[in-house]
């Protein structure tokens, strides 16, 4: 490092470490060591420290541009041959995720204000927002795979723990927990990654570690068992934070965390999962074909799957959600097939939007304190920033409109079709499905008679309202963002011919989603064919009931199995055992109730009776 | 297999129907009559009449001062832009007018009674025409807004008039408590039935007040609530809110899930069992618990006697909020018995059977209803 | 060797000050108060823990061998010489030794039985561990490991749980066996080899043949393996543990349990480098079975401190894991994972009798909601996620580091029993969660749950409040776990190049007698 650099990218360093340190700072409310005051100073502390970051990081960004791409580098711990280092890579696309981190985060704050005005535990929650916010500038700065694991970690930790928030809610208590471990089985597997990689290549530098990969690869010094392995391996990782299946149902059940929790973890946490991703590919293509091709059909899984299980849910924040997994399954696929520009601008597109709905779907929940599509309806023009989020929100994810969405999808069907016509096909499939989805949610919410719970229904309060028009507005720029970060070249780079194919499949996603009856009150259809996929559908194709019984039973049977042998075999062992000595035993639990000082007494004649014995020996030896 | 000793759980016994419905139409109080239970009341009310002075003056600014506002930032200031103020503000050392709002977005949601019904009446709808006309005139964002979303601004209108009510309504309670607590310090109030019979004489004494809300724009005034709608105190206002925040309340986030799939919360939002009759005091303070604001801005004003009391208590000030807690429903049953005594359909010494069975009706549909809340509370 | 000057009397020091404490305690006027007894025993420990940072600070982290030595003959006849000397691998852990017992004085209360007996067995336990990490003599070590074994036999025994008879007596079978197995391991070398020195640095095996290094070493492993406790001589532990109260399972888990794997290393893999190698991949097995089984049995309890216990099981299984694999890096680990699982089972166990204490039980199908703000446990709760976060090895606390070293360290030489390990470091994550969610999480209660809101939401909970005094220790545990997990230099730095003389030497010694070089 040298000493010129600006002192702004000197420090970026800081950069995550405002966000732990707004964790800190809301410590003295959350504790409620202050208990006559409110615990607001805590957001207000926050949202201070969260703007410093946004505001360090646009200096940064500008200083990049000038002086271009640089890396910082601090020894952390190094023993033997082991080197373990923080290393942070301030290229654009890194900075460009960063503030895309630290922005939503900043929004997302002000919008907690107002969806959590009524809540007492406020501190504590912008206490595990910064822990959060600072996890995650960390893990897209990062520029090495030990330091993106460690804070990959302390995202599993964060999520958990906002998940938990409500930790009084019956359904939390296991929503948080498997988060968690869902979370841990891909970090647990990552983590076999790392280590092996540690062990393999030395240097855990990405850069390093790519050319590592390509010389390995090339002169066959890793196996192709262990080459599989170590892909699949670090690949799981990303899997879990991308809510990908066959680890995607956490993403279900944290939604019953705290909404404004749910919009970072929709938007902005999925996106960092995915930059670990791209920054993992290079490391894993040469190595493992194989664990390419499993992302394209985890991806392809996901993204068709997740679109059809969206269609089929109740619940609002379930209906998005799901979204999400389709959507990162569309992103796989780009990472899968080695186009990280296409999936930056897929990130950046749905990151927004989709933070942007979720925002709608707070603002709906709060006024109507209902999650269920089928007691909402008819709130017509009355939630006027509500339902411009939700048709914005929605035209972004969706390439139904030139927004975010429509021009990757372009980019993308562009490099599918020639070699991968199938992919293009899933592509389009999913924004069918997508913009059904999104139609259907919109008539749910807004079209038709009001009915009970929708009757009074006046605008979100300022402080969610806010954010939301401000979100809003960003997202209707998103394409001028777009064509900044990616001018050469340039997002409307595909025939015409295409963007009218990824139209009309957003059309068709339309009159889907027109003709798709309005979901009644629990209700089921008549026609078992139908009823069957509803309830297929519904309950994400049974994924519950698949991870209870191979995951959750397997175990739990062999913990009681193990209990049983500790319980019968190694204690009935010991105890017969033991039954021999009884009378020493019987005669130890008498001297228990005797005099205290034998036992004093006991100690010293048993020390001097290991001195004899050692004089014997001694005899005996000599 | 450890034992759970008996002094870490406590339970008392709840009333049934019968044993409810014979305290209402026998005159006895629901709640006991004990030394301790009056001093809880009594004084957990006097700390609950000047946070409702707080919040009920805070109610009228917001709907009179910040009407259609879209950036109300100092709206809980009261108009008093100081230094010091503000800066209270921003420590928050100030009472949380969030609750106020909160019981508003209640009443206004549930929309039950007379007010409910008028704010879907054409005479309404033709006032919020004239003040969107009038304010349209001044503000341009509201000009463009108003023709893309028609039905935005009339909304936001129902939701003042039901902010200005609540105001309203509050600022007789508030009165009431206060004045209770001086009664009671005067000594003409000793006892449980006296203090749900002082509670009722000023409830049937206001019964009538008008309620009415006009805005003024550009120094012209509007009527949003006018006279000519004769809406009153008890059955306009008070009725819906007992239905609203004793009774029906909103779910917690802190202790139901709003998942649709798991159907944790009814359809009908008249099976709701959330308010505060019904609430359970033991996670006040925890996460998603608002009235947890609500006995945080008592804890600050409360009376010394009581506070000794609850020292002298369980943890302490350790588990002070939750004692106010389950004082504070205590008092609520008292509130909520004034209020049936005073709308009792007869006077309960009647001796014609006709009115006796009118009565026990009427006491019969109330016991039921509060069967399922709370009473635990009642009897120790 | 240098005579003990006078600046090196340092680790005398260490011995002295717990002795001549717990005598002083032992001789104290009767009628004394606990409360008295305990701040005399703090004050002594504090003097300890003071003098442990003396040593910390003459120590020269740099310098390979043993350090700030002090050698006399005791008694020449049998070859039991008073010789002492500290490295990396022993100084963290007469560090921990000495701020544990402190914690453990800090949290005794309520003794209201002998109390005097009580904090003198305590400082008697805390000199005896600290004369076996630093004895240099086979013999010495085996004196003060047997000395430790009675004061904790009594500690159980006289303040401990219902059942502590059972318990205690089956601690003092299964770790007189393992003291026989010890002993008899020395003296065998000793007889086999037809040598009378008993001291530490020579290296006697070479001289035996592999069939009598494998039976001696095979004596050790399942002493030490005993007294660790590797699966299946662990038996006693979880008893040991339930019946204890919670500063002597602080003790126990914390400073006792290191004993073995102390000895493990230096006795098992320094005296016999060569019969290491060859059992070295049956012990990696070895240390993957304890710790898969030590963490599935853990899933299975509802009890939290045997649950806390197996967990101790699994997590130590690391460390036979990094000996197993000897490599530099895995055996800083196993150094890592020897003090960072002392902080973090302390605090552990410390914040289980808390809730034991206020509750009344450790019932997990019992304990509901101890987060609530009010009337619950709510810092106690957050200390605790602490805890079993950096149990189960999260990023940022000391558990991660110490196992990604062990794992790093080891993957290279045994990949499958590696990747065994990791999984049992999976599992961590799955009962400790279930432990946080059960008793922490939910509505507060103390009874089994009907199932009728009615019922459960109307019990009102009564637990005796916290004071700042109990969770104080356990904030600094916690503080120690999370500064550790971040700047594990400070740790790495003391141990590094004792432990990577240690594997160099080991492997170099296996290698030339294998005949490899």
């Amino acid at each position: 490092m040298s000493a010129a650099l600006p002192l702004p990218l000197q420090f970026t360093w800081l950069i995550p470490v405002y966000g732990f340190s707004g964790m800190l700072l809301s410590l003295p409310w959350a504790s409620g060591w202050i208990k006559r005051n409110g615990p607001r100073p805590a957001a207000y502390l926050n949202l201070l420290v969260t703007l410093l970051a946004v505001i360090h990081g646009s200096l940064v960004i500008r200083d990049v541009f000038a002086i271009g791409p640089q890396h910082l580098d601090f020894a952390w711990f190094k023993a033997a041959d082991l080197d373990l280092r923080l290393g942070f890579d301030l290229s654009l696309t890194n900075l460009a995720a960063l503030e895309l981190v630290t922005t939503m985060s900043l929004i997302c704050q002000v919008y907690a204000l107002g969806y959590l005005d009524k809540e007492w535990s406020l501190a504590r929650f912008y206490a595990l927002i910064g822990f959060f916010e600072g996890a995650m500038s960390g893990v897209v700065l990062s520029s090495n795979v030990f330091l993106s694991y460690f804070l990959l970690e302390m995202l599993t930790l964060s999520t958990y723990l906002l998940v938990g928030f409500w930790y009084a809610q019956p359904l939390v208590v296991t929503a948080a927990r498997d988060a968690f471990l869902t979370k841990r089985v891909g970090d647990v597997l990552l983590l076999m990654g790392v280590v092996a990689l540690a062990a393999w290549a030395g240097s855990l530098e990405f850069n390093d570690l790519y050319v590592w990969a390509a010389e390995a690869a090339n002169q066959g010094r890793v196996g192709p068992l262990a080459g599989t392995l170590l892909g699949l391996g670090l690949i799981a990782g990303p899997m879990g934070k991308c809510a990908q299946f066959p680890m995607h149902l956490w993403l279900d059940e944290a939604m019953e965390g705290p909404n404004p929790a749910s919009i970072l973890r929709n938007s902005v946490v999925v996106t960092c999962g995915a930059i670990v991703l791209l920054k993992l590919m290079p490391v894993v293509a040469p190595l493992s074909p194989l664990a390419t091709q499993v992302l394209l059909v985890v991806g392809t899984i996901s993204a068709l799957g997740g679109g059809l299980v969206a269609l089929a849910q109740v619940d609002i924040k379930r209906a998005f959600s799901y979204g999400t997994t389709s959507y990162l399954g569309l992103v796989f696929i780009a990472i899968g097939l080695q186009q990280p520009g296409i999936a930056l601008l897929l990130l950046l597109a749905h990151g927004l939007a989709r933070a942007l709905q979720f925002m709608g779907v707070g603002s709906i929940i709060a006024t109507t304190n209902c999650q269920d599509l089928t007691e909402l309806g008819g709130i017509g023009t009355r939630m006027p920033a509500t339902l411009l989020a939700f048709m914005v929100g929605g035209a972004g994810v969706t390439a139904l409109v030139p927004l975010g969405g429509f021009w990757c999808f372009g980019l993308m069907l562009n490099v599918l079709l020639p070699a991968h016509p199938q992919l293009a096909a899933v592509f389009l499939l999913t924004n069918l499905l997508t913009t059904a989805n999104v139609i259907r949610v919109l008539r749910s919410v807004f079209g038709g008679a009001p009915l009970p719970k929708t009757r009074r229904t006046p605008e979100c309060n300022w402080l969610m309202a806010l954010p939301m028009v401000s979100l809003t507005v960003l997202v209707l720029l998103v394409p001028l963002i777009m064509q900044r970060i990616d001018p050469v070249p340039g997002i409307a780079a595909f025939p015409p011919a295409l963007g009218l194919a990824v139209l009309l499949s957003g059309c068709a996603g339309v009159l889907v989603g027109c003709l798709l009856p309005k979901d009644e009150f629990w209700s089921r259809s008549r026609q078992p064919v139908v009823r069957v996929l509803q309830d297929l559908l519904a309950y994400d194709f049974y994924t519950p009931e698949l991870y209870r019984r191979i995951i959750v039973m397997p175990v739990a049977s062999i913990a009681r199995f193990v209990l049983w042998v500790d319980r019968t075999l190694v204690k009935g062992l010991v105890d017969g055992v033991g039954r021999l000595s009884l009378s020493t035993a019987e005669g130890l639990k008498l001297t228990i109730s005797g005099q205290l000082q034998s036992y004093v007494l006991t100690l010293i004649v048993g020390i001097l009776m290991l001195l004899a014995a050692f004089q014997w020996f001694r005899g005996g030896l000599s | 297999m450890p034992v759970i000793s008996a002094e870490l759980v406590h339970a008392d016994p709840s009333l049934g129907v019968e044993e409810l419905q014979r305290r209402l139409l026998t005159g006895q109080t629901l709640l006991s009559d004990t030394p301790d239970h009056l001093l809880e009341v009594v004084a957990v009310l006097e700390s609950y009449g000047e946070v409702l002075d707080a919040y009920s003056i805070n109610l009228i600014y917001q709907a009179e001062k910040q009407f259609l506002n879209p950036v109300p930032i100092f709206k809980y200031l009261d108009g008093d832009l100081s230094l010091a103020k503000i800066w209270r503000h921003l420590n928050h050392d100030r009472i949380n007018f969030e609750y106020a709002e909160y019981c508003q977005k209640a009443m206004f949601w549930h929309g039950t009674g007379g007010m409910d019904a008028y704010l879907d009446s054409p005479e309404f709808a033709a006032n919020c025409r004239a003040i969107i006309a009038a304010k349209s005139r001044r503000d341009p964002l509201l000009a463009l807004l108003n023709p893309l979303f028609p039905a935005f601004l009339p909304e936001l209108i129902r939701s003042a008039a039901t902010t200005h009510a609540l105001g309203q309504f509050w600022r007789v309670m508030s009165d009431l408590f206060l004045d209770l607590a001086r009664a009671e310090r005067a000594g003409s109030v000793r006892t449980i039935p006296q203090v749900v019979a002082f509670m009722k004489d000023a409830l049937v004494a206001a019964a009538a007040n008008p309620i009415r809300y006009g805005v003024a724009i550009a120094g012209q005034h509007f009527w949003v609530l006018p006279p000519e709608a004769n809406l009153t105190f008890l059955v306009d206002v008070a009725v819906p809110y007992v239905e609203a925040v004793f009774l029906r309340g909103m779910p917690f986030l802190g202790t139901v899930s709003f998942n649709a799939q798991a159907q944790q919360i009814s359809p009908d939002q008249a099976q709701f069992a959330y308010g505060a009759l019904y609430a359970d005091p033991l996670p006040s303070m925890g996460a998603g618990i608002p009235p947890s604001l609500l006995m945080q801005d008592m804890y600050r004003h409360l009376p010394e006697s009581l506070h000794q009391w609850y020292r002298d208590r369980t943890r302490g000030e350790g588990d002070v909020r939750v004692k106010i807690c389950m004082s504070f429903q205590k008092a609520m049953f008292c509130v909520t018995n004034a209020a049936i005594n005073g709308t009792m359909p007869h006077p309960l010494e009647t001796s014609d059977p006709a009115q006796q069975a009118a009565n026990r009706a009427y006491a019969q549909a109330w016991a039921t209803r509060l069967a399922a809340g709370r009473t635990d509370c009642l009897a120790s | 060797m240098v005579q003990g000057g006078p600046e090196l009397m340092l680790l005398s020091g260490l011995l002295l000050i717990p002795f001549v404490g717990s005598l002083v305690l032992l001789l104290w006027p009767a009628g004394a108060s606990p409360q008295r007894l305990r701040l005399v025993t703090i004050v002594i420990l504090l003097v300890q823990l003071a003098l442990s940072l003396v040593v910390v600070w003459a120590f020269d982290p740099a310098a390979a061998g043993m350090q700030l030595q002090e050698q006399h003959s005791w008694v020449p006849g049998i070859g039991l010489d008073y010789a002492l000397g500290v490295d990396g691998l022993s100084l963290p852990l007469v560090l921990i030794n000495a701020a544990l017992t402190l914690v453990a004085a800090v949290i005794t209360r309520d003794i209201d039985r002998r109390p005097r007996i009580y904090f003198a067995m305590l400082l008697l336990i805390s000199g005896a561990v600290n004369g076996a990490f630093l004895a240099e003599n086979l013999l010495l070590f085996f004196l003060f490991y047997e000395l430790e074994l009675i004061p904790l036999w009594l500690l159980i025994s006289v303040w401990g749980g219902v059942d502590r008879a059972y318990a205690a007596t089956k601690f003092l079978i299964f770790t007189a066996i393992s003291g026989m197995l010890i002993l008899g391991a020395f003296l065998g070398l000793s007889l086999l080899t037809g040598s009378v020195d008993f001291s530490l640095t020579p290296v006697l095996s070479d001289r035996l043949a592999m069939g009598g290094q494998l039976l001696l070493l095979g004596a050790l492993l399942i002493g030490f393996g005993i007294k660790i406790p590797l699966v299946p001589f662990h038996n006693w532990l979880p008893d040991a543990h339930t019946q204890a109260s919670t500063p002597v399972s602080v003790m126990l888990a914390g400073v006792l349990l290191k004993l073995g794997t102390y000895g493990l290393l230096r006795f098992g893999l320094q005296l016999f480098p060569e019969a290491w190698a060859r059992l070295a991949p049956g012990l990696a097995i070895w240390a993957a079975i304890s710790v898969l089984y030590g963490s599935l049995a853990a899933i299975a309890q509802t009890d939290m401190k045997r649950m806390v216990a197996f967990s101790s099981v699994g997590h130590m299984g690391y460390v036979l894991l990094a000996a197993a694999a000897n490599t530099p890096v895995a055996l800083l680990g196993a150094v890592f994972q020897m003090v960072s699982h002392g902080l973090i089972s302390a605090l552990l166990f410390l914040l289980v009798g808390i809730v034991y204490r206020k509750t009344g039980t450790r019932d997990l199908q019992v304990l509901h909601g101890l987060l609530n703000p009010e009337k619950g446990l709510p810092l106690t709760g957050s200390l605790m996620i602490v805890a079993v976060m950096a149990s189960a090895g999260l990023p940022g606390m000391a558990g991660f580091i110490s196992e990604f070293l062990v794992f790093r360290g080891s993957i290279g030489i045994f990949p499958v029993a590696t990747l065994l390990s990791m999984v049992g470091s999976g599992l961590t994550a799955v009962y400790f969660l279930l432990l946080v969610n059960r008793a922490f999480f939910g509505r507060l209660a103390v009874t089994p749950p009907t199932g009728d809101p009615q019922v459960d939401g109307r019990l009102d909970v009564r637990l005796a409040p916290v004071a700042p005094r109990e969770t104080l220790p356990a904030i600094a545990l916690a503080a120690a776990v999370v500064l550790l997990g971040l700047v594990p230099a400070s740790l790495g730095h003391l141990s590094e190049v004792a432990t990577t003389a240690m594997a160099t030497v080991a492997s170099t010694v296996a290698a030339i007698s294998s005949g490899v070089l």
